[in-house]
C-alpha cells in the first residue's frame, strides 16, 4: 500500500491528462443514469452502487480539470435528482459537484491509475458524497440522516470494488496518446 | 479581484455552481414550520439586518442633519419666537387687566342695578396724593360730570371718603383714614351713634362712644346719615378692637372698603338712603331690630349723642346746610 502510494505520488507536471473519444463522457453519463434507474427497481441491490457517482469520479480523475469535473458532477447530479421522485433538484447536484471538483483536483496531483488507488479514492469519495448529502438534508430538509452506518460502509466497499472493474472498462474509451 | 478570480477560476466556478444549486434547492424547499420557501426566508433573514442597519443609519443621519447641520435658521427663528413670546405676554397682561377691569365694572354695575333709586357715578382712581400725611386720591370725574364737593365716594364693599376738591375733569377725594376726615356712623345692631375719625393710620377710630356701651370686636358700623354726605346705612367697617378711655372708648375700626387697593369707585350724586342690596353688598343695611331695653343710664348714652357740651362732628355736619362746602372735621 505504501509502495503503491509512493509510486503514485507524482508532481502535477508529470501527471498525464487522458483524452476520450468525443461524446463518450456524455453517453456514459447517460447510460449510468439509466442503469441507476434500472437498478433502483431492484431495491436494496440497486442501492448498493451509485453508478453516476462512479462515472463522475472516473472522468474527473481522468481529465484532471476541476472545471470539467465540477460541471460534469453538477450535470449528472441534477439529472439524478430529476429522475428521482421526491428529491429536490440540486441535492445530488451539489454533492456530485463537490465530488467532481475534488476528484479532478486529486487526479491532478496523484496517479490514480492503479486499481488500489482507484479503490481507495472511490471508497473515500463515496463517504464524502454521503456526508455532503447528509449535511444538505439536515440543513435544508431538516431530516436527520446518519453520517456513517454499517450499511453505508458495505455500500462504499461494494461501490469501490465495482469502481475498480468499471474504471478498467472505461479506460478503453481513452484515445491513445 | 479579477486577477484573483482568474487565478482561482475553478474555485470561483465551483462556488457559482454550488450557489446556483443551493438557490435552486431553496426555491423548491419550503420551511417546515411556516410553509415559506427557503429562498424567501433566507432573503428576508439576510436583508433584515441590512434594512435595520440602514434604517438606524439614516435615522441617525437625519437626526444629525436636523439637530446639528440644518440649524442655520434656528437663531433667527429663536429671535422671532422670543419676540412673539414677548408680544404675547404683553397681550396676555393687557387681557388680564381688561378682565380684571371688566370684573370690577361688573361689580359696580351690579351694585348700581341693586340700587336703582340712587344716582351714582362710576369713576376710576387715577392717582393718589403726593403728600404722605394726606390720605387722598384723585378720580377721573370732575365738574363736567356734575361732581360737587362733599359728595360721598363708595365702593360696593363700603364707604371710601368724600370729594374735597373738584376740577374740570377730575376730583380729589379724601379717604376716611385721613386725619381730617369724619363720618357720622353708628353700630348696625345697637344703633349707637358716634363719629368715625381718620387718624392717618390704616384704621380709623370711632369716637364719642361712652365706656358704658358694650362694644365687641367684629361689630358692624354703618353710616348714620348725620354728616349729610353719606346716606344712612352704608357700611363703614367693623370693630377691630375696643378699650375703655376717658371719657369715651377707644374703638379701632377696620374699614370695609379696601382703601389700599382702590381702582373703581362710585360717586354718590344724591344722599338718598340706599335700599338693602340685592347682591349681598354691605349697603343699605336694614335697621336692626330694637335692642333689648338697656338700663336707663345706658339708654341715654347710646342714643346717638354724646354727653352735653360735647360737639361731635356728626352733630356739626348735621347742623350744616346741605349745600355746604367745608370739609367735615
Amino acid at each position: 500500500m505504501a509502495t503503491m502510494l509512493n509510486t503514485g505520488l507524482r508532481s502535477e507536471q508529470n501527471v498525464e491528462v487522458h483524452k476520450f473519444y468525443s461524446g463518450s463522457a456524455l453517453v456514459v453519463s447517460f447510460l449510468a443514469l439509466v442503469l441507476q434507474a434500472f437498478f433502483h427497481k431492484y431495491g436494496r441491490i440497486g442501492d448498493l452502487v451509485d453508478v453516476p457517482l462512479l462515472v463522475v469520479i472516473y472522468f474527473s480523475v481522468s481529465r484532471r480539470n476541476p472545471a470539467t469535473g465540477l460541471l460534469l458532477g453538477a450535470a449528472i447530479g441534477i439529472f439524478q435528482d430529476a429522475l428521482s421522485h421526491d428529491n429536490p433538484i440540486g441535492l445530488y447536484g451539489i454533492a456530485k459537484t463537490l465530488v467532481g471538483y475534488l476528484a479532478s483536483t486529486v487526479g491532478a496531483r496523484l496517479d490514480t491509475e492503479h486499481p488500489v488507488a482507484r479503490f481507495i479514492l472511490t471508497f473515500l469519495f463515496f463517504h464524502f458524497h454521503q456526508v455532503v448529502l447528509a449535511i444538505m438534508e439536515r440543513v435544508l430538509l431538516n431530516e436527520h440522516i446518519p453520517l456513517f452506518t454499517l450499511r453505508l460502509l458495505i455500500d462504499s466497499l461494494v461501490s469501490a470494488g465495482v469502481a475498480v472493474v468499471l474504471f478498467a472498462l472505461l479506460d478503453r474509451l481513452r484515445r491513445p496518446s | 479581484m479579477i486577477d484573483a478570480l482568474s487565478r482561482h477560476r475553478s474555485l470561483a466556478l465551483l462556488a457559482s455552481v454550488v450557489l446556483a444549486q443551493v438557490l435552486l434547492l431553496a426555491y423548491q424547499i419550503r420551511k417546515a414550520d411556516s410553509n415559506v420557501r427557503l429562498v424567501r426566508y433566507w432573503s428576508v433573514e439576510a436583508s433584515m439586518p441590512a434594512a435595520r442597519g440602514g434604517t438606524w443609519f439614516f435615522s441617525r443621519l437625519g437626526g444629525f442633519w436636523s439637530g446639528y447641520i440644518d440649524l442655520h435658521n434656528a437663531r433667527k427663528e429663536n429671535d422671532d419666537l422670543r419676540s412673539q413670546l414677548g408680544q404675547l405676554e404683553l397681550r396676555n397682561r393687557e387681557l388680564e387687566a381688561q378682565a380684571a377691569e371688566a370684573k370690577r365694572l361688573e361689580i359696580l354695575l351690579n351694585f348700581h342695578s341693586a340700587h336703582p333709586e340712587a344716582q351714582m357715578l362710576a369713576a376710576q382712581v387715577i392717582s393718589a396724593s403726593a403728600d404722605p400725611a394726606s390720605d387722598t386720591i384723585f378720580i377721573n370725574r370732575g365738574e363736567q360730570d356734575r361732581v360737587r364737593r362733599n359728595m360721598g365716594v363708595i365702593t360696593p364693599d363700603g364707604i371710601v371718603g368724600k370729594v374735597v376738591e373738584v376740577f374740570s375733569t377730575s376730583s380729589q377725594v379724601m379717604l376716611m383714614t385721613d386725619r381730617d376726615m369724619g363720618v357720622g356712623a353708628m353700630f348696625a345692631d345697637t344703633r349707637t351713634h358716634g363719629v368715625v375719625k381718620g387718624t392717618g393710620d390704616p384704621q380709623p377710630i370711632m369716637d364719642y362712644i361712652v365706656d358704658d356701651e358694650k362694644v365687641a370686636a367684629g361689630q358692624t358700623i354703618v353710616t348714620s346719615g348725620e354728616d349729610r354726605i353719606f346716606p344712612k346705612g352704608l357700611l363703614v367697617g367693623t370693630v377691630a378692637a375696643a378699650k375703655e378711655g376717658n371719657p369715651f372708648q377707644k374703638i379701632q375700626v377696620r374699614p370695609a372698603a379696601r382703601l389700599d387697593r382702590l381702582e373703581d369707585v362710585i360717586v354718590l350724586v344724591t344722599q338718598q338712603e340706599l335700599a338693602p342690596g340685592k347682591n349681598g353688598d354691605g349697603f343699605g343695611v336694614s335697621p336692626a331690630p330694637p335692642p333689648p331695653a338697656p338700663p336707663a343710664e345706658a339708654t341715654s348714652s347710646s342714643t346717638t349723642l354724646p354727653a352735653p357740651g360735647v360737639t361731635t362732628p356728626a352733630r356739626s355736619i348735621a347742623s350744616q346746610p346741605a349745600q355746604q362746602g367745608a370739609p367735615v372735621h
